[in-house]
């Protein structure tokens, strides 16, 4: 009897090594499936390349849609799939395991990663300004960063808070005492509902969804982190430091393709947006143009060179690598080397 | 005695094979994961142990907001039981519509609850409570109206009013079903209390610290917060059972 119980037991356990062991093997094999076929373009057989996206497919990551509604990315041999993001899909950990090649994420987000040990290596910067507001109803008083003290202010958290945690630190305010911080969902009904005085607030999204909710840009008070100078880069390109290394022609094409579709994008942010608008109707063409439009002023700030789109300035990167430390994202300072954030790719896809 | 004991043996060593097999990165070998992604169990207990009084105290949160929204729940799911079987001509239409709610999905409650309470903790006990009635609902229902053979004869044979059978002869023998809708429940609340706190606008509770640090790469941190879950739930759990073993102790399930 005893025996038997052992026996089955131990057959348990084999089962659900097998199954566990089925499972790794099934995964590892994915990703090389994709990548092991890395050459030349011309050959007619297009490499395929998996871009995660950060967030929904919107007027956010309208160059990428851009390229690929006008071929740019079969020019340059490559067959791209792009895969939307959400709340709770992160892209530092889809590019790790292998499920997509390439991820766009915020800079502060990626260092955290970096931090951690992940092995992942940031190669271009599509976002050069950050587009983070602190948001709030001109009823409420709320002119200047100082006037934060007592107030109910919302993020939506998960790395997306220290922006704020640097604004109120600047302008000295204690973020656990002077303030009530809390959860801010995606839409913004807790502001215009007054459950909350200030919520955070994308240029280029959630403001956009103010205006449209019938609120004028009087009616709003608006906290601009550049102007703050608390500002953290956000929208980057980031890879698994193993696969590039293995695909850096590749990678270069997918980044030439990229810069030549945000150009054409930032030139025309109309068009980009009915071609986003196209592809995805979650939000109404009037949002993707908005939207397309306040984008184009991140991707090609005015005074910067379009021919410039992707560049890394690393002064601002060294900002948000301090900014994330200062403020407790990270707990040791950020290392900022070739193997962590790198021009070299694209340097090589901007060379004429 | 003996034989007890060796009940006990058998899952224990199991469990600590499991936590050896974890800790010395053989899980890590088979899924092919590095430690950053699954950290290791001891990982998880010194950073449990560093951080102990906010995750007690989001622990608080998340399982006083379950244990209202519990007790809510399970008082109107009884109620409505109730109704149905003492006007069952329209009091079923009650159990009718709180079968339906109980296919609603909590992720897409709790939005649904944020629009309606402007503070997480509202949002919380709603979502819960909403939850919790439905399976109250049912079981109540049952254990009201699958009486004894001749059980309600011989009570209208001695001329008791509806109201006498309710107390006399309904509720003794809801309780077994009642029991089984409170461990239903339990898990079920806390469950629902965790999810409802990735949406909702507040910055405590389990729900909060587990999806926050597992998206800022913190993993010892957010598994700290699913131990601390998962042990909450358990210790609520054997609660109930014992309370059980006491209240019922005529039924043939606790002899």
């Amino acid at each position: 009897m005893k025996k038997s119980k052992l026996t089955s037991l131990v057959a348990v356990i084999m089962l659900i090594l097998l199954a566990a062991t089925g499972c790794s093997s099934g995964n590892s094999a994915t990703p090389g499936a994709g990548t092991s076929d890395t050459s030349k373009p011309a050959s007619g057989k297009l490499d395929k390349v998996t871009l995660q996206l950060k967030w929904l497919p919107q007027s956010q990551f309208m160059g990428y849609y851009v390229a690929q509604a006008k071929g740019y990315y079969k020019d340059q041999g490559i067959d791209l799939e792009i895969v939307p993001g959400g709340s709770d899909i992160i892209p530092e950990q889809q590019v790790y395991n292998g499920v997509a090649n390439i991820g766009v994420t915020w800079v502060s987000s990626l260092m955290k990663y970096q931090s951690k040990g992940w092995g992942l290596v940031q190669v271009g910067q599509i976002f050069q300004k950050s587009a983070m507001l602190l948001v709030s109803k001109a009823a409420t008083g709320i002119n200047s960063p100082a006037d934060l003290k007592g107030k109910k202010v919302s993020s939506w958290f998960g790395g997306n808070e220290y922006e704020i945690y640097a604004l109120l630190a600047a302008n000295g305010l204690n973020k656990d005492t002077d303030v009530k911080l809390v959860q801010q969902d995606y839409t913004m009904n807790q502001l215009l509902k007054n459950e909350v005085d200030a919520a955070s607030a994308m240029t280029y999204n959630e403001y956009g969804l103010l205006l449209e909710s019938g609120l004028k840009d009087s009616d709003l008070h608006v906290i601009n982190m550049n102007d703050a100078g608390v500002a953290m880069l956000e929208d980057c390109l980031f890879v698994n430091s193993d696969w590039i290394a293995k695909n850096q022609d590749l990678y270069v094409r997918f980044l030439k393709a990229s810069i030549k579709g945000w150009a054409d994008a930032c030139a025309d942010p109309e068009a980009a947006g009915k071609v986003v608008y196209n592809v995805d109707q979650s939000v109404s063409l009037a949002h993707q143009v908005y939207m397309a439009k306040e984008v184009a002023k991140l991707v090609v700030p005015k005074g910067f060179d379009p021919a410039k789109i992707g560049y890394i300035d690393m002064a601002a990167i060294k900002q948000t690598g301090d900014l994330a430390y200062k403020y407790g994202l990270l707990t040791k300072p950020a290392v900022i080397s070739e193997n962590t954030v790198t021009s070299k790719y694209w340097t090589e896809a901007t060379a004429k | 005695m003996k034989n007890k004991v060796i009940n006990l043996l058998w899952p224990l060593a199991f469990g600590v094979a499991i936590i050896l097999l974890w800790q010395f990165g053989i899980f890590h070998k088979l899924l092919d994961l590095k430690p950053f992604q699954l950290p290791v169990p001891s990982e998880i207990a010194s950073t449990l142990a560093a951080n102990l009084p906010k995750t007690l105290h989001d622990c608080g949160v998340t399982i006083s907001g379950a244990l209202i929204g519990l007790i809510i729940g399970s008082f109107m799911g009884f109620m409505i039981a109730a109704m149905a079987t003492f006007f069952p001509k329209w009091g079923y239409g009650g159990m009718i519509v709180v079968t339906a709610l109980n296919a609603v999905p909590i992720v897409a409650l709790s939005p649904i609850m944020n629009l309606w309470f402007s503070t997480g903790m509202a949002q919380k006990i709603g979502v819960v409570t909403v939850v919790c009635m439905a399976a109250m609902a049912i079981n109540a229902y049952s254990g009201l109206n699958n009486l004894k053979p001749h059980s309600i004869d011989l009570m209208y044979s001695v001329a008791a009013n509806k109201w006498t059978i309710f107390k006399k002869l309904r509720v003794p023998n809801s309780l077994p079903y009642i029991f089984t809708a409170s461990k239903i429940n339990i898990a079920s609340s806390i469950i629902a209390a965790i999810i409802s706190e990735y949406f909702a606008s507040s910055t405590s509770g389990l729900g909060f610290g587990i999806k926050d640090n597992l998206r800022k790469a913190e993993m010892a941190m957010g598994w700290s917060y699913i131990v601390v879950a998962s042990l909450a739930g358990v210790i609520l759990y054997c609660i109930i059972l014992l309370v059980e073993r006491d209240a019922i102790k005529w039924h043939a399930s606790q002899k």
